[in-house]
């Protein structure tokens, strides 16, 4: 569904990916692990065509999508959930998750159709439909964030970090949420940190480091890597 | 005495009326700069100029081409929407990856280019476009030319109609978005390019309206919107940088502070009072009246 092929990304004149190659199968759920700066986000950026490739493939389906706008990826069924959840703050929560649908915005009734599934899957939004996003808590905004990302109809789904500073409560919520989409077959990319839920719903993984994959395989067989456990799964 | 204090409200409802129609010219203006501003970081500089071009274009339309006030409005509406773009498409959007000071130095460059345009083409004397309404209305022992009020109305319906179109549909919402969230606007698919172009398009028509609805009041000249556009800044500074109701707000502020600062203090003060305000305002609110749009 989605491959990466030898990418390299740069920032200035340092290198953040260096010949770095995965692939998502159609269906999968692939969670990419690794520290601080590791790459995880510049993988998801240049996927979503938010920055420039210095070199490299990536292809969606198998269309290539070199050169493609961020609006034409996502036109192209891929949708990146970003870190830092990137709200319309001012926007009120249902103006936030509508908008969404922009790609689909002549589809009214598919529109109105999704707010109502998203807002059915977090209840917590329906309450606060009206309010200003920036006004919700940082695990209601990232309730926002994945809403919104449903409502571009994915394909293929990029989640960076959903469960960063959130309480244990709402991260097993977070995380049931995006095994839920994924069982309705949307490919889904997890960029994680939290290593022990993350690898409980994935497919597959590969761990990131310094810009290159350096381990990848299926949940179990990285649970029981030792490297895996001593640097993510605490010893 | 009766006639005297009767002379007084008379005298005060013209502040009022003086006051609102250059507020709305202001207000009209300033919606511009800071929709561009506050999607785009911009300091359009040029947008002076859009709206000396505006006001030429309907005295050119009116003048040699026997268009009727209207016609003419329209006609400035889209050249000056036009300029507006190509300068987008041209200027600005090949210096997105440049240091901000670059734009700056563009915009500034753009107002001297378009000024210098105006004089090649039409001279550096002085013209006037005749008002669509010459009469003056008489209401309750009140008077108020026709042409003030029209000002008032048509701008109160352009501001009502953006606060529709920004709040209301998909496309408004695209400029909304992107000014609250630039990265977050291109991930939900709106092109950031159509964007910026509708910003500036949007901000063009509303400065050339302001110009040709003021023009029967004031005189035209190569250099009118430079007063405008510096006032038009001390506004959106006043009223929050990118924020409409700001805008709108700072602008009516500013017509009424001149126009009574002209009346019960003098004429000749007229065009500081707007950078006093500025300094007296800024020095307690250092934010603006209001917060912005954007972050
Ligand atoms: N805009 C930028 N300019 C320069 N360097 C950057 C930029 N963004 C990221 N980097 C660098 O690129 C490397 C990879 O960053 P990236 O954000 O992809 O890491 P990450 O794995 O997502 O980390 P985290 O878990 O902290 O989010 C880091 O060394 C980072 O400092
Ligand atoms: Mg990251």
């Amino acid at each position: 569904m989605l491959t990466l092929d030898e990418v390299c990304l740069d920032y200035g004149a340092f290198r953040a990916l260096d010949r770095l190659s995965l692939a998502a199968a159609e269906g999968a759920l692939v969670v990419l692990l690794g520290a601080n700066g590791a790459g995880k986000s510049s993988i998801f950026r240049a996927v979503s065509g938010l920055h420039r490739l210095a070199a490299g493939r990536i292809s969606l389906g198998g269309r290539d999508l070199a050169g493609v706008s961020p609006a034409g990826v996502v036109r192209a069924g891929l949708v990146h959930c970003p870190e830092g959840r990137m709200l319309f703050p001012a926007m009120t929560v249902e103006k936030n998750v509508r908008l969404g649908a922009y790609v689909h915005r002549r589809d009214r009734a598919g529109v109105k159709r999704g707010l109502d599934e998203v807002m059915a899957m977090f209840p917590v939004l329906a309450e606060k439909r009206h309010q200003p996003a920036g006004s919700l808590s940082g695990g209601q905004q990232q309730m926002v964030a994945l809403g919104r990302a449903l409502m571009g109809r994915p394909k293929v789904l990029l989640l960076d970090e959903p469960s960063l500073g959130l309480a244990p409560l709402v991260v097993r919520q977070m995380f049931d949420a995006v095994a839920a989409v994924n069982r309705r077959g949307t490919t889904v990319l997890l960029a994680e940190q939290n290593a022990h839920a993350a690898l409980g719903i994935a497919s597959h993984a590969y761990v990131v480091e310094g810009g290159r994959i350096v381990l990848d395989g299926p949940p179990d067989a990285l649970r029981n890597d030792d490297r895996v456990r001593r640097a993510y799964l605490g010893g | 005495m009766r006639a005297a204090a009767r002379g007084r409200d008379v005298l005060f409802f013209q502040q009022v009326l003086n006051g609102l129609t250059i507020g709305c010219v202001y207000a009209l203006v300033a919606l511009g700069l800071t929709l561009v501003y506050g999607i785009l970081r911009i300091p359009n500089f040029a947008h002076g100029a859009l709206y000396t071009v505006g006001a030429y274009a309907a005295f050119a339309l009116i003048g040699r081409l026997g268009a009727n006030f209207w016609l003419a409005l329209a006609g400035a509406a889209a050249v000056s929407a036009g300029l507006a773009v190509l300068s987008e498409r041209l200027v600005f959007a090949r210096l997105r990856a440049a240091p901000p000071l670059h734009d700056m130095i563009a915009a500034i460059a753009l107002l001297l280019f378009f000024e210098a345009g105006v004089q090649a083409v039409f001279g550096a004397g002085f013209f006037r476009i005749a008002p669509l309404f010459p009469q003056i209305l008489r209401f309750a022992g009140l008077t108020a030319p026709a042409q003030r009020i029209l000002i008032v109305g048509a701008a109160f319906a352009l501001m009502a109609g953006l606060h529709l179109f920004l709040d209301r549909t998909w496309t408004g919402a695209t400029i909304v978005a992107s000014a609250q969230n630039r990265t977050g606007a291109a991930l939900v698919g709106i092109d950031a390019d159509r964007v910026s172009m509708l910003t500036f398009a949007i901000s063009g028509a509303l400065a050339a309206v302001a110009a040709v609805l003021f023009a029967p009041i004031a005189l035209l000249s190569p250099a009118m919107g430079e007063l405008v556009i510096t006032k038009a800044f001390v506004i959106i500074i006043l009223g929050g940088m990118g924020s409409v109701a700001g805008a709108i707000a700072g602008g009516l502020v500013i017509g009424f502070a001149e126009s009574f600062g002209a009346f019960y203090v003098s004429t000749d003060f007229k065009d500081i009072i707007a950078f006093g305000l500025l300094t007296l305002i800024l020095s307690v609110r250092p934010q603006g009246l209001f917060g912005r749009i954007a972050r």
